[in-house]
């Protein structure tokens, strides 16, 4: 397949869908950790998988948590959801947490709900539906994170990334999320959709 | 009546601004992209009603609210956002804005913002 390039319209369209969905993913987290997030403006583009492996391993140079859930529909793809080190045991402090089993689960708990709310969201507002695989989590040194098989299987990727931004209890987040080819051909119908509504 | 629709997002500001004409008939409609633009809009123009995102690059609404009610104390804010935390509805009440109502925006909603105000 070529390479797809998104209009400024088109990446528009998705961030503003993303703003939203995001917003109210936040929300729901925000209410479960007791805690106030503030939100980032979304970043999207379109990119081979060598250039977001690239962009995670400019993350940081500490080991980071990395939790993974797919998503199927018309809409299908993966979203990561990267937590560094400090910012998990940040999560364990602010919640009492005693064991490192513990913290496996909160984490897996927070990706599950903050990825499947931003998912059904997302999907919501682009008039389809989504169902989840369960999240998996691991804990990968960058440096091998190219060798993770659940990213090798995309070619070309549209990566939304955003943060996820508990300044008080000093967790930080970094949501993406992956579609493939297929997918994105049908986000673009999507959007000409909604963008065609409107005027 | 004057409007001002404030967002970053060319869809966002589309669908206020075609809510908007369903329900007001001979409005003036400013726009803005961010905070700064809008405070400099407000200064020249005075809406009447300024509808404010709150997460946009240059100045965010946080940071544009004071001073949009500083540059013309009647104007009306309403805060259009997806950012649905409580504390974060708490924050812009505070900080003045009449209202503060969860993105996107459809005509059923303007109708009950323009009910409100």
């Amino acid at each position: 397949m070529n390479s797809i390039i998104l209009t400024e319209d088109e990446k528009d369209v998705l961030q503003e869908l993303m703003n939203v969905a995001y917003g109210n993913a936040t929300a729901v987290i925000a209410e479960m950790l007791d805690a106030f997030a503030s939100l980032s403006i979304p970043n999207i583009k379109v990119m081979q998988v060598s250039e977001l492996m690239e962009r995670f391993n400019q993350l940081k140079d500490s080991s980071y948590f990395f939790s993974t859930q797919a998503f199927m529909g018309e809409f299908n793809g993966e979203s990561a959801f990267f937590i560094d080190e400090e910012s998990a045991n940040n999560l364990a402090k602010h919640l009492e947490l005693e064991s490192i089993e513990d913290l496996d689960d909160a984490i897996l708990e927070l990706t599950n709900v903050l990825t499947s709310s931003l998912t059904t969201r997302l999907a919501q507002e682009m008039d389809t539906e989504v169902s989840f695989a369960l999240p998996s989590i691991s804990k990968v040194p960058l440096n091998e994170i190219a060798n993770v098989d659940t990213f090798l299987q995309y070619s070309q990727v549209i990566v939304i990334d955003t943060d996820l931004n508990f300044e008080d209890q000093m967790i930080h987040g970094k949501i993406f999320i992956l579609t493939k080819d297929e997918s994105i051909q049908w986000l673009r119908e999507r959007i000409h959709t909604i963008l065609e509504a409107l005027i | 009546m004057k409007y001002l629709v404030t967002d970053d997002s060319k869809l966002a500001r589309l669908s206020l601004v075609k809510s908007l004409k369903t329900h007001v008939q001979d409005a003036e409609i400013f726009q803005a992209t961010n905070g700064a633009e809008a405070v400099e809009i407000v200064k020249e123009h005075k809406p009447d009603i300024v509808f404010l995102d709150l997460t946009m690059p240059v100045m965010d609404g946080y940071e544009a609210l004071p001073k949009i009610l500083e540059a013309y104390p009647n104007a009306k804010i309403v805060v259009i956002s997806a950012d649905i935390q409580e504390k974060a509805k708490e924050k812009v009440i505070a900080l003045g804005a009449q209202l503060h109502v969860q993105k996107p925006i459809n005509a059923d909603k303007m109708q009950d913002i323009l009910d409100i105000l």
